[in-house]
């Protein structure tokens, strides 16, 4: 057996055992790190199975940014009293019955799907590549071919902002700033400015691009302003929401100055599509664009603003 | 059994102790985890499926990396909610 | 397309302009939802006159690109979802900050007409998934508008929701895993022409898209949403949100369903549909609350739905599609008024039973006129909206006599929802509690409030022209 099939048997059986670890764990703490450890072997799996965009973007997304999140919310949980937990309805042998059955029925029927496949829409994209203004197909798949699934993902992003808002969890305990973490940030935030900008900037050629480049961007900045070193980001301010909103202003720009540019008496209009010599710099102003009101909004959803909540 | 064969099943599998944690929690934060489990189950599917063809299959991995994006906006504001239910409660 | 496409672009850069300029976000989003009403109005036409269109979006081949196809039924959905947010946001411009509606509504729902219209335009699996998260974290936004007293229902909204949509998209990889489309008319072409068992797939979809669109039984969030959430966003949840999966479950099987499966699918639809009927018209008569009463009659109501999908999927009868989109537009109209009329009834008489309308034929008689109108198509009225859809859900089944079961059960359907509306009237003509001296409810909300209920009731006049276009 060759060191290929060892390292994916292994790198399996981890995935399933961190993923039970962590449903099981009787720490919620516990669960959460456990959680973290997976998204890191679920990007290692996503390598070995030739995503590198996805390994970059669930390490950074996936991993990163969720567990800061949930560690997040665990902090803002107060610690007075064990909060009153109401156990799931169904029995567990019921729950466990249920579960194992789906897990078989879904794994046969995976089993079944033809290991070549019947059609795929690769040989139409590679074949398409060339006109699409950049070179690397992913980047041509989100910015180009479907655009518009992408201006939606922004917007459920900002739909995330605007509702977690509307929630406005309390502020979470003041910390005790450790002297090391703020020396630390402040040499870490030329340099993880500087990745994320590189990232986005290969993200043309090779795996990257804009999500990714934002979720390193608001890592530096969320380690920022827990070191207490970044002032409060408030939405009131006009260019917090400038910021904001410049990914979907600037995919709504470049989709109405493509209309104009496209436009031809007597026909119907072409929404989101690139002219040929300006595909890629409006693929690269979307993405810059992009990559701002990403790393902004995941900064605002992790370290949120004090808002009162009316009753 | 091949690469494809061997993440599909881990991939089922997933899915199933992701459902488990969601039917059973207890606490609400540990449904969100469960949540975000069948999430990596689904993308585990998809990204498995993309390496049935050599290269893998670029528009699979976009369509992730839009899933992927989409996954954490729901958990950001289902965390906030879950925050400030249980602040409620105590 | 130019027209629909216009009507979709419009919210969504309504949105972005409420979120910089907060001051003028009421008038600024009213307004787009008029000139969207318009605008769909300019897309129906344009298909009646020239037929239907389709659109790629970014000019790329089919199933490179995501699809988008403008045909008769699209266009009047597209009509039906401006024409609900352009009556909703006219009622709450009238009386949002009386009611103490926050200013965040305004953003949000116009976000959320961007994400129906551009779920009823379009036919890519994949982009339903985006615009069924986009739909879904919206309305879980909205409820959350009431405040602390929403946090139950919004989180239980939220997890179920997410839930569905992994279901959702578990079942879309499974399609592309087996045929490699995400275009549904072309995944069509690959299924009829080699044909694969995708049950599971199907199976998987179906369950996400039934949690979504609260249909029986996994209805059950929905009414503890309404019941939270401020009146108009009740309004749009039952009126709207509910119905685009309901119209993306009714692409999904019409097309992508083998012969085999459809008679499965739709021994499952008749018979949750009766279900729903039947319980749903139950517990609305047993709760003590008006708007958990009110939610109660959406979920009996989608019962219908499902029984002419049903019916459809196994008799293979255009009619049934007609019923089903009648059904879809008769009840977003009557529902919208019904809510807003509680709502502004709640809201003067200060309660949330049943009991608080005790005599409000007296003290708001055109609030409860418009509970009354909207009540008649609900129950299904002649000559109403609600009527024309159950009359051509019965009359096809004359002929099929092996489903004569269906004909008490949609019989007990209807009195249990004359019931749960003659409750409420007929509590409306006690005598009133007392009220204040100076107890003067204003006017305008309650004549926006009735202006959907007289639509529904002139929808007959349309009746002819409706189903032709969705015949066809």
């Amino acid at each position: 057996m060759s060191g290929d099939f060892w390292f994916d048997a292994l790198l399996g059986v981890l995935l399933l055992v961190l993923a039970l670890a962590t449903i099981q764990a009787r720490q919620l703490a516990a669960a959460v790190m456990l959680y973290v450890v997976f998204g890191l072997m679920l990007a290692l799996a996503w390598a070995r199975l030739g995503a590198a965009d996805l390994a970059l973007a669930e390490a950074a997304i996936g991993a990163g940014l969720t567990g800061a999140l949930l560690f997040s919310a665990l902090a803002r949980q107060p610690k007075s009293i064990t909060p009153p937990v109401r156990a799931g309805k169904m029995a567990p042998l019921a729950a466990l019955m249920l579960c194992i059955s789906m897990g078989t029925v879904l794994g046969w029927t995976l089993w079944q799907l033809p290991l070549q496949p019947a059609h795929s829409q690769l040989p139409a994209a590679l074949e398409q590549l060339g006109s699409s203004g950049t070179e690397h197909l992913v980047t041509a798949v989100l910015l180009n071919f479907r655009a518009w699934d992408t201006l939606l993902e922004l917007l459920v992003l900002l739909l995330a902002l605007l509702g977690t808002r509307l929630v406005a969890a309390p502020e979470p305990a003041a910390l005790q700033h450790w002297p090391l973490a703020r020396q630390w940030s402040i040499r870490l935030l030329p340099l993880l400015v500087l990745v994320a900008f590189f990232v986005l900037w290969r993200g043309a050629t090779a795996p990257g691009g804009a999500f990714q480049a934002g979720a390193l961007l608001a890592a530096a900045l969320v380690v920022l302003r827990l070191n207490g070193q970044l002032p409060m980001l408030s939405f009131g301010a006009w260019w917090v929401r400038a910021l904001i909103l410049a990914g979907v202003l600037a995919f709504l720009l470049a989709g109405l100055l493509s209309l104009w540019l496209n436009w031809q008496p007597e026909q119907a209009v072409q929404w989101l599509s690139w002219p040929l010599p300006l595909a890629k710099g409006l693929i690269l102003l979307i993405e810059l664009c992009a990559t701002l009101a990403i790393g902004l909004t995941l900064t605002l959803l992790v370290v949120g603003e004090r808002k009162e909540l009316t009753a | 059994m091949s690469l494809v064969h061997w993440y599909l099943l881990i991939a089922a599998a997933l899915w199933g102790i992701g459902c488990y944690g969601l039917i059973r929690g207890p606490e609400l934060l540990r449904r969100i985890i469960a949540l975000n489990l069948m999430g990596a189950a689904v993308f585990l599917v998809m990204v498995t499926l993309a390496a049935r063809t050599e290269p893998a299959d670029g528009v699979l991995h976009a369509l992730v990396l839009t899933g992927l994006v989409v996954a954490v906006s729901a958990t950001a504001f289902a965390l906030a909610l879950v925050a400030r239910t249980l602040s409620e409660q105590a | 397309m130019n027209f629909a496409l216009a009507a979709a672009l419009l919210p969504l850069l309504a949105a972005v302009l409420a979120l910089c300029w907060r001051r003028q976000a009421a008038w600024l989003v009213w307004l787009s939802t008029l000139f969207s009403l318009l605008l769909a109005l300019a897309a129906l036409w344009q298909v009646v006159t020239a037929g239907p269109t389709t659109m790629q979006l970014g000019g790329w081949q089919t199933g490179l690109a995501i699809r988008w196809q403008l045909n008769e039924l699209s266009a009047l959905l597209l009509l039906m979802t401006a024409l609900i947010h352009s009556l909703v946001a006219s009622y709450s411009l009238s009386q949002w900050r009386a009611a103490g509606l926050s200013a965040d509504f305004w953003p949000l729902s116009a976000l959320l007409q961007a994400a129906l219209s551009s779920l009823f335009l379009s036919v890519d699996l994949f982009n339903w998934y985006v615009t069924l998260e986009l739909l879904g974290l919206a309305a879980v936004a909205l409820v959350l508008l009431s405040g602390k007293k929403a946090l139950q229902a919004a989180m239980r909204y939220l997890l179920l929701s997410l839930a569905a949509s992994l279901c959702y998209l578990l079942g879309v990889a499974l399609l592309y895993g087996h045929y490699g489309w995400l275009d549904v008319p072309q995944l069509a072409v690959a299924i009829s022409e080699h044909p694969v068992d995708h049950r599971l797939a199907l199976w998987l979809i179906t369950a996400g898209l039934m949690l979504k669109a609260a249909l029986w039984p996994l209805h059950i969030w929905l009414p503890a949403a309404h019941a939270a959430a401020p009146a108009p966003v009740s309004a749009l949840l039952s009126a709207l949100v509910v119905k685009g999966p309901l119209f993306m479950l009714y692409m999904i099987w019409s097309q992508l369903a083998g012969p085999e499966l459809v008679v499965t699918g739709s021994w499952l639809f008749l018979l949750t549909g009766s279900m729903a009927l039947l319980a749903g018209g139950w517990s609305a008569l047993r709760t003590p609350y008006a708007k958990v009463m009110v939610a109660y009659s959406t979920v009996a109501q989608l019962g219908y739905g499902l029984l002419a999908l049903g019916l459809m999927l196994q008799l293979s009868d255009p009619v049934f599609t007609q019923a089903l989109f009648l059904f879809v537009l008769a009840h977003a109209l009557a529902k919208t008024s019904t809510f807003l009329a509680v709502g502004e009834m709640q809201l003067r008489l200060g309660g949330k039973r049943l009991s608080t309308f005790r005599g409000a034929s007296q003290t708001m008689p055109l609030a409860m006129f418009a509970v009354a109108v909207a009540g008649g198509s609900l129950i299904g009225l002649p000559p109403s909206g609600g009527f024309v859809a159950k009359w051509h859900l019965l009359l096809p089944l004359w002929q099929h006599s092996q489903l004569w079961w269906l004909l008490p059960v949609i019989l007990a359907g209807t009195l249990l929802s004359a019931a749960y509306i003659f409750r409420l009237v007929v509590l409306a003509f006690n005598r009133a509690k007392p009220v204040s001296p100076d107890f003067a409810p204003a006017l305008l909300p309650q004549w926006l409030a009735l202006l959907p209920a007289l639509l529904v009731w002139m929808l007959a006049f349309a009746s002819g022209a409706l189903l032709s276009w969705l015949g066809g």
